[in-house]
C-alpha cells in the first residue's frame, strides 16, 4: 500500500466507469454472499454464514441479463482460497461486463479500448499494437506440438491428466514468452466452462479467450453457453472432478441453470480489477495499489 | 516433506538428488488451470542453476543439510576459509559454490556452514551486513531530491546505489537477500 498507489487505483476505476457510462453499460451491483459458488474443479470459495463468498459475479450477472438487462457490468470484491502472492490476493476486485448481441471480436477491442483508458488515466501511452492468435498456434511456435493431436504423455509425461499436463506446459514454456500485449483464443474444449464449444475446427474448442500484458494473465472472454442442458451436464461433470480430487462437490445453482436457458446470445468478459491498475502503472504485483487485510488472519 | 506453500527464498531443497536453496518463486495459476510454484534455485555444492516448477499438491524433499555457526577467516583463491569459534576446527568452502556471495563477506563475520551429509558445502549469510565504502563521489548536503542515488564501491567489491548525502569511507548497513543500502552505520 503506498499513497500513489491508492490514488493510481481511483484514477484507474473512475476511468474504467466513465469508459462504461459512455458505452451505455449499466452498473449493476450483486450479492457478495452467495448459495451457489462457481462450479469449477480449480477455484475454492471461502465459506462464510451458511453460504459462500462469491468467486466471480458471473452466475448473478447471467440471471440479470435473462431478467432483460443487455448491457451490464460490475465491480465486484470476489475471494478466492488458497490463492496468494505478487498477483493473487484471497480478496480481489473483478470487472465483469456483459454485452448481449456481441462476438468475441468485440470484446476484443473493449480490452484495447479499456486498457488504453487505464494508461491514460495514469498519463502512460497506451501498449503497442496487441497481437492476437490462438492456442495451438502457440503451442506450435514455441514447443513444435500439434495440440490437437498431442496425448497427455507427449505434453507432460506423469501428469494425471491431459488438462494437467497441457497447463504444465502452459506455465513453463507458453506463458513466459507472453511478455507483449496479446489476445490468446480457442482454448480446449475441457476447460469451456461457461463458454459455447464450437465444433467447425480441426479440434473442438472453446469459443473463448484470456488477454495477457507482460505475461500477466488479465481477462478471460466467453461466448457465453445458452444450452441449460449442457451447462447441468458441465456441472456435473466439475463436481465428479472436485470429489475425485478429494474437494468437495457444491450444489447446483438451479435458478442460474433455468436463467443460462433464457438469456440472449451474450459475449461476457471477467477481468482482474487490480491487476488492470498494476499492468497500467507498471508495477510488479497488484499490492501496490490495496489496502492489506491487518493485522492478518491467525492461520 | 515440504508443500509448495512451504517454498520461499532460502529453503533448502534436494531436487534430482542434489541440494539447492530457492532463490525466487512465484505462484501462478491459470484462470481455468490448476496453481503452480515457478521456481529458480541454486545448487549448493557448485553454484549452478535450476528452473523447475512445481504443481500444487507436489511434494518437496528437505535437503540434508546441517548449519554451524562459524567465523569467516580468509580465502585462498581456490577455498573461502571458515572457523568453529568453539572447538576451532577450520573448513573451506570452494570459491564456486560461495559465488556472488563474497561480495558480503568480511573477515571475522559470522555466517552459518552448511554441511551437506557431513561435507561443508555452503553458507547462509546473516540478512544483513555492515560494509565500508572505498571509494564514492562526496557527499552533497541538502540535496533531498527524491529517489536520487549514485553508485558507491564497497571494501569486498560490491557495489551498491545510496542516496547523494552518503561521505566516502562511511559505512553502511546492506541487505543480503537484495544487495540494496538499508541505512548508515556509526563506527
Amino acid at each position: 500500500m503506498s499513497p500513489e498507489g491508492l490514488r493510481a487505483r481511483s484514477l484507474v476505476l473512475r476511468a474504467v466507469r466513465s469508459w462504461f457510462d459512455r458505452h451505455g453499460y449499466l452498473e449493476v451491483p450483486t450479492p457478495v454472499l452467495v448459495p451457489s459458488p462457481a462450479l469449477e474443479e480449480n477455484l475454492f470459495a471461502v465459506q462464510a454464514a451458511d453460504g459462500w463468498l462469491r468467486t466471480s459475479p458471473e452466475f448473478a450477472l447471467k440471471k440479470v441479463l435473462a431478467a432483460g438487462l443487455p448491457r451490464i457490468y460490475e465491480v465486484a470484491p470476489c475471494f478466492r482460497e488458497r490463492e496468494a502472492g505478487p498477483w493473487h490476493g484471497r480478496e480481489f476486485l473483478m470487472l465483469e461486463w456483459y454485452r448481449a448481441g456481441a462476438e468475441l471480436d468485440d470484446l476484443m477491442d473493449d480490452v484495447e479500448a479499456l486498457v488504453a483508458a487505464a494508461r491514460e488515466a495514469l498519463g502512460r501511452p497506451a501498449p503497442p499494437a496487441w497481437r492476437r492468435t490462438t492456442v495451438s498456434a502457440l503451442f506450435r511456435e514455441v514447443l513444435g506440438l500439434e495440440l490437437s493431436t498431442a496425448s497427455t504423455e507427449a505434453l507432460a509425461p506423469g501428469e494425471s491428466s491431459w488438462d494437467h499436463a497441457f497447463f504444465r506446459r502452459w506455465v513453463e514454456d507458453i506463458e513466459p514468452t507472453l511478455t507483449d500485449a496479446v489476445i490468446v483464443s480457442d482454448w480446449p474444449a475441457s476447460q469451456a466452462a461457461l463458454a459455447r464449444v464450437r465444433t467447425d475446427h480441426a479440434w473442438p474448442v472453446a469459443c473463448r479467450f484470456e488477454a495477457y500484458i507482460d505475461g500477466v494473465e488479465l481477462a478471460n472472454a466467453f461466448l457465453e453457453l445458452t444450452d441449460p442442458v449442457e451447462q447441468r451436464r458441465r456441472f456435473e461433470e466439475a463436481n465428479r472432478a472436485r470429489r475425485a480430487a478429494g474437494e468437495e462437490a457444491h450444489p447446483v445453482d438451479e435458478a442460474l441453470i433455468e436463467a443460462v436457458g433464457r438469456m440472449p446470445r451474450t459475449a461476457g468478459i471477467a477481468m482482474g480489477l487490480d491487476r488492470l491498475v498494476a499492468v497500467a502503472a507498471g508495477w510488479s504485483g497488484i499490492h501496490a495499489g490495496r489496502v492489506p487485510m491487518t493485522p492478518p488472519l491467525p492461520s | 516433506m515440504y508443500e509448495t506453500s512451504d517454498i520461499r527464498n532460502g529453503l533448502k531443497v534436494e531436487v534430482d538428488g542434489k541440494p539447492w536453496t530457492i532463490t525466487y518463486f512465484q505462484f501462478v495459476k491459470p484462470g481455468k488451470g490448476c496453481a503452480f510454484t515457478r521456481t529458480k534455485m541454486k545448487n549448493l555444492i557448485n553454484g549452478s542453476t535450476l528452473e523447475r516448477t512445481f504443481k500444487t499438491g507436489e511434494k518437496l524433499a528437505p535437503a540434508a543439510v546441517e548449519e554451524h555457526k562459524m567465523q569467516y577467516l580468509y580465502e585462498d583463491g581456490e577455498f573461502f576459509h571458515f572457523m568453529n569459534t568453539e572447538d576451532y576446527e577450520q573448513v573451506g568452502i570452494s570459491v564456486e559454490a560461495v559465488g556472488d556471495t563474497k561480495h558480503f563477506l568480511v573477515e571475522e563475520m559470522e555466517v552459518q556452514v552448511l554441511f551437506y551429509k557431513g561435507n561443508p558445502v555452503n553458507i547462509d549469510l546473516p540478512n544483513f551486513v555492515e560494509l565500508q565504502i572505498t571509494y564514492c563521489e562526496p557527499g552533497v548536503r541538502g540535496n533531498t531530491a527524491q529517489g536520487a542515488t549514485k553508485p558507491a564501491e564497497m571494501s569486498t567489491g560490491l557495489t551498491v546505489n545510496v542516496p547523494l548525502f552518503i561521505e566516502n569511507e562511511e559505512w553502511l548497513k546492506i541487505d543480503t537477500r537484495t544487495g540494496e543500502y538499508v541505512e548508515r552505520v556509526r563506527k
